[in-house]
Order: C-alpha cells, then structure tokens, then sequence
C-alpha cells in the first residue's frame, strides 16, 4: 500500500461520518478533494454501502456501492482476522476496508455506519412525533425512502419526497416557510 | 437516508430541522398507525382486509377486499405467508386489528386511510353483495433478477439447451449432499475469478441452497455482462422437485 492511500484513509473516515446516514446506500464520498478522488479510482480501498448478502460458508460479503441504479454490488471475502465480521448483516449501511490479496478483495475491517445528524439538527423521538402529529402540531413530514416503501407503509401525514426527488428539485418540493419544522425520517438507524 | 434529506434541507436554508431516526419501523412497533397509497391497495400485491362484521362488507366493500371480520382474523390468516403486505381497514377496532397481526409475526401491515368512508370519499373503487372469495390467496411475485421455479427445473432437466445452471454451493455441500443434473458446481467465493468458465451467449441461472449465495452470485455475474438470473428457494423445499445425482 503506497503513502498516499494511507494519508487518504482518514480523510475517507472523516467523510464517511459526514455522510452517514440510515441504510443508505452511498458511495464514499470523497468528491470534496479532486487529488483524493484519482487517487481512490486508482486503487480503492474501501467499500461503503448496504450489505446485500454475507455467506458464511463462502466467507463472502457483497456490498451494494453507488447510488440507485448506478449501484454496483461488490464481492469482498473475509478470514478470520477480519474485524467486524459479525455486524454484517443483510440490510445494515457498513463501511468495509479490504486489501487486494492477488486478484481477491478481502476485508479486514468492517464497521456499522451509524446515522449523524447534521449539525443545527435534532433528533425526534417516537413519542414526541406522535403527540405533534395528533395535535396537528404545524409539521412537514417527509418521508425519504423509496418510493414504493412510502407506498406500502408511511406515517400519516407524510410527504414522498426520496432522497434524489429532494437532490433533484430542492425546495420546490419543500415548503415556502423556511421556518416551518420540518421532520425527516426513513427506515430506521441501521 | 433522512440525515441526508436533513442535511440537504440546511443547506436549502430551512430553520427548524428534525430527524426521526427511529422512523418507520419504531412507529409501527409502537403500534402506531401507519398507511399504503390508494394506488398501492388497488394495483399491488396485497392483501386486502375488511375487518367490519359481514354484513357491512356484503352492503359495500372495497373492490378486492377479502371480508374477514375481526373476531374470526386469527384463523384465517394462518395460511397466508409472513411476508404479505397486508392491509386493514375496519372501524374503531381496526387498530386492535394490526396489533393482533403484527403479533403473528405479519412483517408489513398498514391501514386504509380514512378507512372505508376515507376510500369510498377518494373515489375508490367499491363492491357491493354477495362475498365469494373466501380463501386468501397471495403468491409472492419474482424479484429482481429471480428466475422462476418452473424456469429452473426445465434448465436442470435439459430442456433448455441455452442454459447453464451453476451450483454456488461449497465442493463439500455437494459431495455430501449431490448436485442437480445439467449443473456445474462454482462455489460462491471462486465466481470472480473462475467466471471465464462460464459462457456470455447463454442464459445462467445460479443456485445455492437457500438462495442467499446465489443472489450475490447474480449481482456479481451481473455486474461482468452476464445474462443471469437466480433461484431464492430453499432447495430442499418439494416445490422445486428436480432429480439430484447423488454422490
């Protein structure tokens, strides 16, 4: 591993945490600096996204990367010297760091990527929520999953509004009241 | 997904930004009520429940619904898989009602907004009479990528001569437990780098024993160009009923 990738590992964990979010399925995010960004296509080094399947008896992972339709499900084995190996689950947002041995990804850490909130964000819990939306409190609820998600089961009251539906149109699918509260919630902190 | 939505919203300029980082999921277990769209009741794959006493359902009744009055629920569904959205509408015990399902374990189950009033005033379809279908029936529709369990056995059977079918399972699953006809075995972990083996004029379909290898076989295959899909059954299941060479 040259000098470079390891100078870039901070750098990607710091970003990795800015990006966190629950179950996401994002690529990290290092577009912030070019110099990092060619120096990641160069070799990668980790992988970051949902975990769509760990076998046991193959000591394999795969791990979609990237974002929607451009998501791209990567193969990383692991031994027993991985860290981690039992916080992959199906389902779960991870970040996993792998080495090339040969032609073969193996992973030798993997780690749960916990939700943050944004700086100037809070958090709501279930019984606050229920009691704002009951009052019919004034509240923008939006729901950020996909949309077929919202389709079968969202709260009441609630607004589709996908996370690439809110990249893409910004506040013209928010309210006009900037001060307006605003509520986010998805499917859950994984 | 939310923090991002959040996070985005900030930089939008908005004020008074919160997360509910429990979300769906935590809502639901605290059974609260959650919703499906009209457009999801009237064209997905769900089960349709009015819980109301018959003779409510026979005067008017969501067009689909299966009418299954609250105080025989319990039996009915015993049939019906776990993982079949089902969705309720009734009057004040609707709510009784999801409680009850989600305690047998019925994984996705929301309501009727407004209930039958709220669809019939959404100008929804209705019925009205004579209630017929009294069997629940819901079959689970392929996911992505899924080939069909009589696709399948025709491929293991040589019946479609441009199919390979590749066993993902471990060398040592197979020698103890044999291998369908027509199969080449392929462990999970040697497909990148044993997948120049496999041909990209043909179809492939990928089995394991539960379908869990055979997924990330499918998305690995996928991703190189091949035209794939995969079997998500347990192969021991007696619907997949295809010969076995025994070791």
């Amino acid at each position: 591993m040259n000098k470079k990738i390891l100078q870039l590992i901070p750098l990607c964990l710091m970003l990795a945490l800015l990006a966190g979010g629950c179950a996401e399925t994002k690529q990290a995010e290092v577009g912030g600096t070019p110099a990092a960004k060619e120096a990641v296509q160069q070799e990668p080094t980790v992988y970051e996204g949902e975990i769509t399947g760990v076998s046991e008896r193959a000591k394999s992972i795969s791990i979609a990367v990237g974002k929607g339709d451009q998501a791209k499900s990567m193969l990383v084995k692991f031994d027993d010297k991985t860290k981690g190996v039992n916080q992959a689950k199906k389902g779960i947002a991870a970040k996993i760091i792998y080495e090339m041995r040969g032609t073969e990804a193996y992973a030798t850490d993997i780690q749960l990527k916990l939700a943050k909130l944004p700086a100037g964000v809070t958090e709501i819990k279930t019984t606050e929520l229920q009691k704002l939306t009951s009052e019919k409190a004034p509240l923008f609820l939006v729901d950020s999953r996909p949309l077929a998600r919202y389709n079968q089961s969202h709260l009441p009251g609630a607004h589709a509004i996908p996370v690439p539906l809110l990249e893409e149109k910004q506040a013209a699918v928010l309210p006009k009241n900037k001060d307006l509260p605003l509520v986010f919630y998805c499917g859950g902190p994984t | 997904m939310s923090t991002a939505s959040a996070g985005l919203a900030k930089k939008i300029g908005y004020t008074n930004i919160r997360v509910y980082l429990d979300g769906e999921p935590a809502w639901s277990k605290a059974n609260l009520p959650t919703y499906s769209t009209n457009e999801f009741i009237k064209n997905g794959n769900v089960v349709l429940i009015d819980i109301r006493p018959s003779k409510k359902a026979i005067a008017g009744r969501i067009k689909g619904a299966y009418s299954v009055p609250y105080d025989t629920l319990e039996n009915t569904l015993d049939d019906v898989p776990r993982n079949a959205p089902l969705v309720l509408y009734g009057d004040k015990e609707v709510m009784d009602a999801v409680v009850a399902v989600r305690d047998q374990e019925f994984n996705f189950v929301s309501l009727v907004e407004g209930g039958y009033q709220g669809w019939v005033k959404s100008g929804g379809e209705i019925e009205k009479g004579p209630i017929f279908n009294t069997e629940i029936k819901w079959v689970r529709k392929l996911g992505k990528g899924e080939v069909s369990v009589a696709d399948f056995r025709k491929a293991v059977a040589g019946e479609e001569k441009n199919t390979v079918v590749v066993d993902a399972r471990t060398k040592e699953e197979v020698a103890e437990l044999g291998i369908f006809k027509n199969t080449i075995n392929i462990p999970l972990d040697e497909i990148p780098s044993r997948m120049n083996e496999l041909p990209k004029d043909k179809k492939i379909y990928v089995h394991c024993s539960t379908g869990a290898r055979a997924d990330m076989a499918y998305s690995e295959l996928v991703k190189h160009g091949f035209d794939v899909k995969f079997l998500l059954l347990n192969i021991k299941d007696a619907e997949c009923d295809c010969e076995i060479i025994k070791p």
